[in-house]
């Protein structure tokens, strides 16, 4: 081990949004010449402790150090000082800008107060060469392929000569010979003496690449370790695991063999030529890595985005929807993740919330009855105990009960396919123990439940059935004998091949 | 290894980039052109020194808006209190000019009240981070309102030398607004000016890259006031005089002939260069549909018919993979 002081090290730094921990006294030290992994599940807190490191957010408690000595008050400026240089994964490039103007963006070479565009242009270079970009250092970046930004994005990091560079998945876009340089790039940065951190859910990338691992989950550290003698399921069992505790309720399957939804080859945004039976009286997991296109699925069988299909049965009407009135006319029902955004009008009374699938199957002009509605509105609150006056805005509702109102607007039309987005995102464990219990008894009641999710431990103990998404297809179908968290992970970031092969 | 050969590409980036920046505008120079060629045989006089004078003369006050518009655009912003920002420009030259202050100080309060009025309002936009529109709205009247009270109803006086020298015989607009866009490219060459294109683009990428977004975005803020009190100067020579709502229609045209020139509304997409060939085309327009005798009325219906047809077009285009 080295006696050196850390480049850029976190000591024991929580962090907690609305109330909400993320990170829970969390410590990491990056050394130079050093390669470490930064591993766990969607929602960990990877984001987050990335951006207390380069000082895009400040931590609640704990410090973050740069050469061993504390820094009071870490700043992007600050951090970029250090030499602290961060590849994210959202770009931060501008398309209408040249290739070389956005590598050196916010650190321009400078004549006579001018961008020093000589200066520029063989600085850029030497940057691109490093990461194999040919393109002529004029072509505008919004004019390359989505890895080619990504490389420049990694080219613009290289530009600043950093000490120490954090890199977030920076291979998800890339090919295969895009990554085979990028690795051969940090291995030759790693000789130098950068520290380097890199975030990635391919195993095998971590694995041959690192020499280090930090495991986060739920927000708290869970291995801090030399990767060596370390194998992939191992690192897997790390990430995953809760109690469980009674937060999910006992329930016997209510599966029946009939297919409520059943598509064959289906295409839709980043989802690529999917089987797919839905049937009724079970609730369907979807699991996978955040962004691997499961929205696109449901959005796809909901109709709200276009989607191809070889041939497709929706409620024994063959085809799909094709657009949203009509879904809700077969029996769907869909309830977005970003219920703030997509799922409520938030300004709105609660009532109008609850309401307003009804209003479109109203005749148009017809007068609304506001006694009914209220009593309609009642009953659906206690239904679902969804408390307090219902002319109150949506918003003053808390995180739970909006996500109680925006599932209580569909009940009235008897939905007999439900599809769920993350509907226990940002929810309380109360409000989600509710939601568990009243998603399988629509199951028992005979409907389909889809249940997209982020959090693992709820796909395992509600679903009868959970298919893993990766890149744009459906990697693994697991039936409920075989679920596990491991399994799911393993389908999710492509570990299992290893694990067989082992 | 490389295609280019290194010494080439490193020896000489400035061009190949601004060559580069053509080629969104390729099709509409070539518009442009086609109306010149147009207006040149319905009005030979264009190929005659004073010709020549006149017609730059009628074009200069409506390519200073459009630049003023376009580079708030560029930031992701909107101004709608240019016209009446040109009107404020005009009756400070025609009441100061005169006065003691003279030209030179005249000059001088015309292009402070634009640096000015500029920067106070990027300060609101960006620091309070309210909406472009709402404050440049409310802006509008305030400073429509300031016009007013300087001068009441049209009056004041602009020297009649300077008159002479700017919308005279000469071609003194032409050589100004050469001189604007060369001061242009140099500003558009330091980093601030740079960062305009990614503070509006991607102003969070833009911040985490270490540019000083908000900077850039009030400076742009305070060169669009300038342009336009200078417009409201040059208008105000033109007419020998002040008038305090004489720039109520430049808000709008400003915006047309901006969108005409390829400017987004989302920030960052565009070129001054397509601003500028934007205004030209606007005033070409108006010139020829003038020539043709079309009645005022149908010159507005198709010059709003052109406008929608030009933002369309690329639409089209889009949908089309």
């Amino acid at each position: 081990m080295t006696t050196r002081a850390p480049l850029l090290a976190a000591r024991g730094v929580s962090k907690a949004f609305f109330g909400n921990p993320v990170l829970r006294d969390v410590s990491i030290a990056l050394q130079p010449g050093r390669v470490h992994a930064l591993l766990g599940e969607n929602g960990a807190g990877k984001s987050t402790l990335i951006n207390l490191l380069s000082g895009a957010l400040r931590p609640d408690s704990g410090t973050i150090e740069v050469d061993g000595r504390a820094v009071a008050r870490m700043t992007p400026a600050l951090a970029r000082q250090a030499g602290v240089a961060v590849v994210q994964q959202e770009l931060s490039l501008t398309a209408s800008l040249s290739i070389a103007e956005n590598i050196g963006l916010g650190a321009y070479p400078k004549r006579f107060g001018l961008v020093d565009y000589r200066e520029l242009a063989a600085r850029a270079k030497a940057a691109c060469k490093l990461v194999g970009l040919d393109e002529p250092l004029s072509t505008p970046v919004g004019n390359l392929a989505l890895g080619r930004r990504q490389m420049v994005e990694i080219a613009k990091a290289l530009y600043r000569r950093p000490r120490v560079l954090i890199l977030d998945e920076p291979t998800s876009s890339l090919s295969a010979t895009e990554t085979k340089i990028l690795t051969d790039l940090l291995e030759r940065l790693r000789g130098e003496g950068v520290a380097i951190l890199y975030i990635s859910h391919r195993l095998n990338e971590v694995m041959a690449l690192c020499q280090h691992v930090t495991v986060l989950k739920d927000g708290t550290c869970t291995a801090d370790r030399s990767l060596e003698g370390t194998d992939a399921a191992g690192l897997v069992r790390l990430m995953v695991g809760r109690d469980p505790g009674d937060l999910f309720p006992k329930w016997q399957p209510s599966l029946s063999p009939a297919a409520a939804i059943s598509v064959a080859k289906f295409s839709a945004g980043l989802m690529r030529d999917v089987d797919l039976d839905i049937r009724t009286g079970e609730v369907l997991g979807i699991g996978g890595l955040v962004g691997q296109g499961q929205e696109d699925l449901l959005l796809g069988l909901y109709g709200a985005i276009p989607a191809r299909t070889a041939s497709a049965t929706v409620n024994g009407v063959s085809g799909l929807p094709g657009g949203v009135p009509k879904a809700n006319a077969l029996g769907l029902a869909y309830v977005p993740a970003d219920r703030k955004r997509e799922g409520l009008h938030l300004i709105h009374p609660i009532i109008t919330n609850m309401m307003l699938p009804a209003f479109a199957r109203m005749p148009a002009l017809k007068l609304r009855s506001r006694k009914a509605e209220g009593e309609k509105g009642k009953s659906l609150a206690a239904q679902l105990a969804i408390k307090g006056d219902l002319q109150r805005p949506a918003q003053a509702l808390s995180g739970g009960n909006q996500q109680k109102v925006a599932l209580a607007k569909w009940m009235p039309h008897d939905p007999l396919v439900l599809l769920l987005n993350d509907p226990t995102r940002g929810v309380d464990v109360e409000t989600k123990r509710e939601i568990y219990l009243m998603l399988r008894a629509f199951a028992a009641a005979g409907k389909a439940v889809v249940l997209l999710s982020s959090d693992t431990p709820e796909l395992v103990h509600l679903c009868d059935r959970v298919a893993v998404v990766r890149e744009g297809r459906i990697v693994r179908m697991l039936e409920r004998t075989v679920l596990s968290e491991e399994a799911i992970v393993s389908a999710a970031i492509g570990a299992e091949r290893r694990k067989v092969a082992a | 290894m490389s295609i280019i050969p290194s010494a080439k590409s490193t020896g000489a980036l400035y061009w190949p980039v601004q060559a580069r920046r053509n080629i969104g505008v390729r099709s509409l120079f070539l518009v442009v052109l086609a109306f010149l060629v147009a207006y040149g045989v319905l009005f030979p006089g264009l190929f005659t020194a004073s010709g020549f004078a006149k017609f730059t003369q009628s074009w200069f006050p409506l390519a200073l808006v459009a630049m003023a518009q376009a580079i708030l655009m560029l930031t992701g912003g909107i101004s709608l209190a240019i016209g009446a920002t040109v009107s404020l420009g005009a009756v400070i030259a025609a009441t100061t000019m005169a006065g003691p202050l003279g030209v030179a100080g005249g000059t001088a309060a015309v292009a402070l009240a634009g640096l000015g009025i500029g920067a106070a309002t990027g300060f609101i936009v960006v620091k309070l981070r309210l909406p472009a529109i709402v404050v440049t709205l409310a802006g509008s009247f305030i400073i429509g309102g300031a016009a007013l009270l300087i001068l009441p109803r049209p009056g004041g006086s602009i020297p009649a030398w300077l008159s002479d020298l700017l919308a005279g015989d000469t071609p003194a607009a032409f050589v100004l607004l050469v001189v604007i866009v060369l001061l242009w490219k140099l500003y558009l060459a330091t980093p601030l000016g740079l960062s305009l294109y990614a503070a509006g683009e991607n102003p969070v990428g833009a911040y985490r890259s270490g540019v000083p977004v908000d900077a850039a975005r009030v400076a742009a803020y305070a060169i669009s006031g300038l342009l336009s009190t200078g417009a409201g100067l040059f208008v105000a020579a033109q007419t020998g005089s002040g008038d305090p709502v004489i720039g109520t229609a430049f808000t709008l045209n400003s915006i047309a002939a901006a969108v005409l020139g390829g400017i987004g509304f989302l920030g960052g997409q565009g070129t001054m260069r397509g601003a500028l060939a934007g205004s030209l085309l606007l005033s070409l327009m108006i010139s020829v549909m003038f020539f043709l005798g079309f009645t005022p009325v149908a010159q507005y219906v198709a010059q709003g018919l052109i406008i929608i047809g030009a933002v369309a077009i690329p639409q089209f285009r889009k949908v089309q993979p």
